[in-house]
């Protein structure tokens, strides 16, 4: 109500001078069969498209033939010709219907007609009787993957009772679904509805399983594909399947909808994209039958005079090209202080000291900035940051793959990481990997793989950005990936094995493969990564080079993007695809444009990390500051940067060099960081609480970023903490022995902790602290040092 | 019962079209609960005694005097205060207070693994990887577990965190996809150790107050500068209750067994569970959601009978029985929920080694206060206390029971990160005779 009042408002003080003009789509109507029904778009050309189906009156000359809905959705009624009426400001446009075959329509077919229905009623949901096990002794396939499965269940299971050829009205299936008998799911389908009507003729027909009058759907399509909608606008979809023999079918009322960002638009059964308040960009994902589709919807903010910032490079070119178009300022560049404290942590997981913020705050070298970058990536500890992060990910946890595996592991991947490997051989030797897990290799990742299903599975989700583990038990849900995909990736590692060794480790050894077979059919599946052709295998050849090639070809469309997202990641907060390993189709990048230039550059400079790395540092927009005054509801743009937690090692890292005190871990030398420690089981509460990952799978979520109470107490008041805070080895006793003024002290302790120095009005509050413990300059010192440590700039990377 | 089911429908319906007219969220989970059970929830709180390991409840609850000697084992039954309820002699305690609980005989499930059967009891489902494979803690690492749940739907009673842990992390009692949020506070240490206390809890007491005060001040004036927002301001939110805990003597009361006079701590038993069963009781006190306790060692394969009647039967008996008294005697029973359980129970007949093996096909359950008809014994099994012969009790009765007495709408569904939904419970039944 209020929304088509507004939309009225909109249109009379907008558009009324100018006479907009209408177009509306299809021209004319063929309804074939008694259920067909056909979404009408009424679209109108002023600049941009404006959608006015809900807005114009529509009607049918003769009702008895066919009926349209206040939505423009023309559903039959009964054979024969007639006409649509479309009116709109004393304007009329005419469309010709026709409907056939009402009469004497193909039969149903249950594989292609009737699995979609449950499906858009949920009754194959994973929470209903799609869920394994079923509900209330009833079960579906989820999604319908298994037809042939449902239709048992249907017509055979519980002795034949849900369907009654008889009776088809009186069929369980049609009861239960319209709630006339107790459905534990409630009334699903109202009767004399579409879904209602097919499904009584189905059982009428005797229930066939497949008919050969209905092929297989081939694709289905989606209008408007890209949409611009005002604040609060409204955008009717239109769905269209077209056949295996180029037949076209609307099937806009039995697809299903969903979106992937819902608090900036919206959309409902009936696909109707509805715009929030907040300006942004959503993807509204459409799934029928298998087949998916994708709208994209971009919400501007109104009247903003966009002022476009310089770019440092390509980055900020496709930043600023969304911006502009969505109407968001940027934030200003960052001061010197936030982007040297952010880059150190980001690069090298390493807080710059205070003689480092001191050095870098004084520079009046212009390209400053840039020349931090490139020696940040030839620190020791840009090597050491990144075996910690890749050793989460090729889940080096000694208690999978023994100390000695750990440890030849991660000084592997430490070594790549020095000589800056150029990653698709890093990926190469990952994927081929053999021999010893205890001489320096990638080969321990594989001991942590129980079977060439997880190894497929999680070799897809890291290198490729594919979770192809939906595909294990049922057709993936919004992917056009099935079990037969999912079973043919597996074979490339059914080689793979272990095999102890005389000298009592254990190494993984590659023999020829088989292929696997479908748990379903019980054919074999022949191996083939994934959307390409099988391969031809050499006899007694390890499978997974071949594998390797596919992944590492220039013509590869996945390797390239997933890394440039996981980088993107990393070093700007949030992935361009979000989660940063589900790249598809349906879940396209919040700046295409943007995902696309970065997956060129990397494979232009060969899969230089460093040099991607590089690019994406100098690029404006990473040192963009954190003031929101200007985006604060941005989420997805990188209009500003978002402020996020440190990982547990960073943390106590940085509260170790900070107070001077390192922390001692059982069995390792004194001054080892946490971020060079190998050992993920050490006992340490702090890395605990704070997060550090099990290692249990290749997710980068399984760090978690959460914060706790725990991690408040142990901040606030846990000895080990006070204890560093006022070690006599310190920093405190030696700044508050030292010759330094008290305000230099502030600013010591400032630079070392936040890489700043105070405000005028901080360095009061601090001094202030001086003052009441009279005295007892130790005292003091020791109390700001424990402010700035739990103050939130000192916790966050901002 | 069919008025019932449309009364949760209408609330879900209330909750799925928004926050419309001062329809706050707190009301609006109170009107969800009131709709699932049709009546407001008893239990406000739940203690979960977990005996890690696989309790011989054949020794205990569930006796079979008339079995041949190598399976009704050593013990003898003796009468309770409910006159026709039997239990083991060395559950003599518990037979005192026989009409403040209830024994379900018919508890069976298929899962004959600890880690896997552990899983499967507190998450509700089956794990995904094969028992004894797996050392992580938590090894739930996509499903909620119990505590978890009962976290997200309750939510905190007082500036207590709602689900604790002790005297360590339960094996399966992490928040799986929950995330973080819903973790387990573990208090790490055991309460029956003489310098029992709660890590990082303690203000330092060679600092003087007004330090603390002025160290306190100086931060509050600090932050002030920026509004912080998303993870920050979370981590802002327990900063506040961390400091309310360690500020506030009230819940670091809670958390100080030392205040509780010697008797009762005696009562209870100075044993781990027993003090663990006390400080859980000061903690619903306190305004604890769940606790659960874990008690390791049952898993008695080889001669088990000595260590059954020295240590785990006695110790178990004490700490339950007192339990159950101090809360009844408190006034709490009734909204405090206890339930005592292990992964699984333990073979009918005792092996060459004079032990008993794992056997989830039937196992004991005990459960007091929170609205639960006491007094009784729900279930049988057959002549050797194999199997139920009367409606077995599965995973998913179990704990849809439990979130029904807690007045949690089981069929609530979370959506993982990879989109599947998930139920609080998937299938199952009320175990109404309970109620």
């Amino acid at each position: 109500m209020t929304r088509t009042s507004l939309l009225l408002v909109a249109f009379f003080l907008v558009l009324s001078p100018a006479r907009a003009q209408l177009r509306v789509s299809p021209e004319s109507v063929i309804l074939n069969g008694p259920e067909a029904s056909q979404q009408m778009l009424v679209v109108e050309k002023d600049g941009r498209r404006i959608d006015r189906t809900r807005d114009v009156q529509m009607h049918v000359v003769h009702p008895n033939i066919a009926h349209v809905d206040k939505s423009g959705w023309i559903e039959a009624r009964g054979e024969g010709k007639t006409v649509l009426l479309i009116q709109h400001q004393g304007k009329e446009t005419r469309v010709p219907i026709e409907v056939r075959n009402f009469l004497t329509p193909t039969p149903v077919s249950f594989e292609q007609q009737i699995i979609p229905l449950l499906t858009k009623a949920s009754c194959n949901s994973g929470g209903c009787h799609g869920k394994s096990g079923g509900q209330n002794g009833f079960q579906l396939s989820v999604f319908g993957f298994d037809p042939e499965a449902d239709f048992r269940a249907l017509t055979m299971e519980a002795r034949g009772r849900r369907v009654f050829p008889a009776a088809p009205a009186s069929s369980l299936l049609l009861t239960k679904a319209t709630g006339a008998m107790p459905h534990g799911g409630g009334a699903k389908i109202p009767e004399g509805s579409l879904p209602y009507r097919r499904l009584l003729r189905w059982v009428r027909e005797g229930m066939p399983l497949r008919t050969e009058a209905v092929p297989p759907i081939a694709k289905i399509e989606v209008e408007p594909a890209e949409q611009v909608l005002a604040l609060e606008g409204a955008q009717q979809l239109r769905v269209t399947a077209i056949d295996e023999k180029g037949e076209r079918h609307c099937v806009t009322a039995e697809a299903e909808y969903e979106s992937n960002a819902p608090t900036i638009a919206g959309i409902d059964r009936r696909s109707l994209v509805q715009a929030g308040k907040i300006p942004g960009q959503a993807a509204i994902l459409v799934r029928y039958m298998g087949q998916v589709a994708v709208c994209r919807i971009t919400i501007p903010r109104p009247d903003v005079k966009f002022a476009r910032p310089a770019e440092a490079n390509f980055i900020d070119r496709h930043v600023w090209n969304q911006l502009e178009r969505l109407g968001l300022p940027p934030s200003d560049v960052a001061d010197d202080a936030t982007f040297l404290r952010r880059v150190y942590l980001d690069t090298i997981g390493t807080l710059p000291t205070a003689a480092e913020a001191r050095t870098f705050l004084a520079s009046k070298n212009p390209n400053k900035r840039a020349k931090l970058i490139d020696e940040l990536l030839d620190r020791p500890e840009y090597a050491d940051f990144w075996t910690m992060r890749w050793s989460d990910l090729l889940r080096v946890d000694r208690d999978a793959v023994t100390a000695q595996g750990s440890v030849a592991l991660s000084r592997w991947l430490r070594h790549q990481f020095v000589v800056n490997r150029p990653y698709d051989e890093f990926v190469r030797d990952i994927l081929t990997a053999k021999g010893s897990i205890t001489r320096e290799s990638p080969a321990g990742f594989f001991k942590t793989l129980e079977k060439p299903e997880v190894m497929s599975r999680s070799i897809s989700q890291l290198f490729l950005g594919i979770r192809i583990e939906c595909a294990q038990c049922h057709h993936h849900p919004s992917e056009k990936w099935d079990q037969n995909d999912y079973l043919a990736l597996a074979g490339f590692f059914t080689g793979v094995g272990r095999k102890n060794l005389p000298s009592g480790g254990e190494a993984i050894v590659a023999k020829s493969g088989t292929d696997l077979k479908h748990p379903r059919t019980g054919k074999f599946v022949p191996a083939r990564p994934l959307g390409a052709a099988p391969v031809e295998f050499e006899p007694g050849a390890d499978r997974r080079i071949y594998l390797a090639d596919w992944m590492t070809s220039s013509r590869n469309p996945y390797l390239a993007r997933a890394t440039a997202n996981r980088l993107w990641s990393h070093y700007f907060g949030r992935g361009l695809v979000e989660p940063i390993d589900d790249l598809r189709a349906t879940n396209p990048a919040t700046n295409e444009p943007l995902l696309d230039e970065l997956t060129q550059h990397l494979k232009q400079v060969k899969f230089d990390l460093k040099s991607l790395t590089r690019t994406m540092l100098n690029s404006r927009v990473y040192q963009l500051g954190a003031d929101t005054s200007a985006n604060r509801d941005d989420e997805q743009n990188f209009s500003h940067v978002v402020s996020r937690t440190l990982p547990a090692e960073v943390l106590l890292d940085a509260i170790s060099q900070t107070t001077g005190v390192p922390e001692k871990f059982n069995g390792w030398p004194e001054g080892v960081r946490a971020i060079q420690m190998w050992d993920n089981r050490i006992p340490s509460y702090f890395l605990k609480i704070f997060g550090r990952p099990v290692r249990a799978s290749v997710c980068e979520c399984e760090r978690s970023n959460e914060p706790s109470i725990a991690q408040a107490l142990h901040l606030l008041n846990a000895p080990e903490i006070q204890a560093k805070v006022k070690s006599r080895m310190g920093t405190t006793r030696r700044l508050a022995e030292s010759k330094l003024s008290n305000s230099e002290i502030v600013d010591e302790l400032y630079l070392g902790m936040l890489a700043r120095r105070p405000t005028e009005k901080e360095r009061g509050i601090v001094l202030e602290l001086f003052r009441e413990s009279v005295g007892d300059r130790r005292a003091a010192v020791e109390d700001t040092m424990w402010v700035l440590l739990n103050s939130k700039e000192f916790l966050y990377r901002r | 019962m069919n008025r019932q089911r449309i009364n949760r429908r209408q609330a879900l319906r209330i909750g799925a079209s928004g926050f419309v007219g001062g329809l706050t969220l707190p009301r609006l989970l109170e009107m969800q609960a009131t709709a699932a059970t049709g009546a407001e929830p008893r239990a406000r709180s739940c203690i979960f005694i977990f005996l890690e390991g696989g309790p011989s409840t054949i020794d205990m609850w569930d006796m079979k005097p008339d079995a041949p000697v190598e399976i009704r084992g050593p013990y003898r039954p003796i009468q309770t205060n409910v006159p026709g309820i039997l239990v083991g002699e060395h559950c003599h305690r518990s037979a005192r207070v026989a009409d403040k609980f209830t024994i379900l005989r018919t508890h069976s499930h298929d899962d004959n693994g600890h880690t896997t059967g552990y899983h499967y009891m507190m998450t509700g489902y089956r794990p995904n990887f094969a028992d004894g494979t797996n050392s992580r803690i938590p090894v739930n690492e996509l499903y909620p577990s119990i505590g978890s749940i009962i976290s997200r739907e309750l939510g905190p009673r007082s500036n207590m965190p709602p689900y604790i842990n002790m005297p360590h992390p339960m094996n399966a009692g992490g928040p799986g996809f929950y995330g973080a949020e819903h973790a387990p506070f573990v208090i790490e240490s055991d309460p029956v150790q003489p310098d029992f206390e709660v890590r990082d809890l303690r203000a330092d007491e060679r600092m003087d107050r007004s330090r603390q005060e002025r160290r306190q001040r100086a931060l509050a004036a600090l932050e002030s500068r920026s509004e912080p927002t998303g993870r920050a301001a979370t981590m802002s939110t327990y900063y506040r209750m961390a400091r309310d805990l360690i500020a506030s003597p009230a819940a670091r009361r809670a958390f100080d067994l030392r205040a509780e006079p010697e008797s009762l701590r005696a009562a209870y038993g100075h044993t781990s569970l027993g003090q663990c069963a006390l400080l859980g009781r000061r903690l619903v006190e306190a305004g604890c959601r769940f606790i659960g306790v874990d008690h390791a060692g049952w898993d008695t394969h080889f001669s088990c009978f000595p260590s059954l009647e020295r240590d785990l039967i006695p110790q178990a008996d004490q700490a339950f029985s007192a339990l159950v008294t101090d809360l009844h005697d408190r006034g709490l029973l009734d909204s405090t929920l206890v339930v005592m359980m292990g992964e699984m129970g333990r073979t009918p007949r005792v092996n060459a080694q004079a032990g008993r093996d794992h056997w989830s096909q039937a196992q004991s359950v005990l459960f007091a206060g929170g609205g639960i008809r006491p007094g009784r014994v729900i279930g049988a099994t057959d002549r050797q206390a194999a199997f139920p012969t009367s409606d077995p009790v599965g995973v998913a009765d179990l704990l849809r029971t439990i979130f029904h007495l807690m007045g949690i709408d089981c069929n609530k569904t979370y959506l993982t990160p990879l989109g599947r939904p998930v139920p609080i419970v998937s299938g199952g039944r009320i175990v109404r005779e309970l109620i």
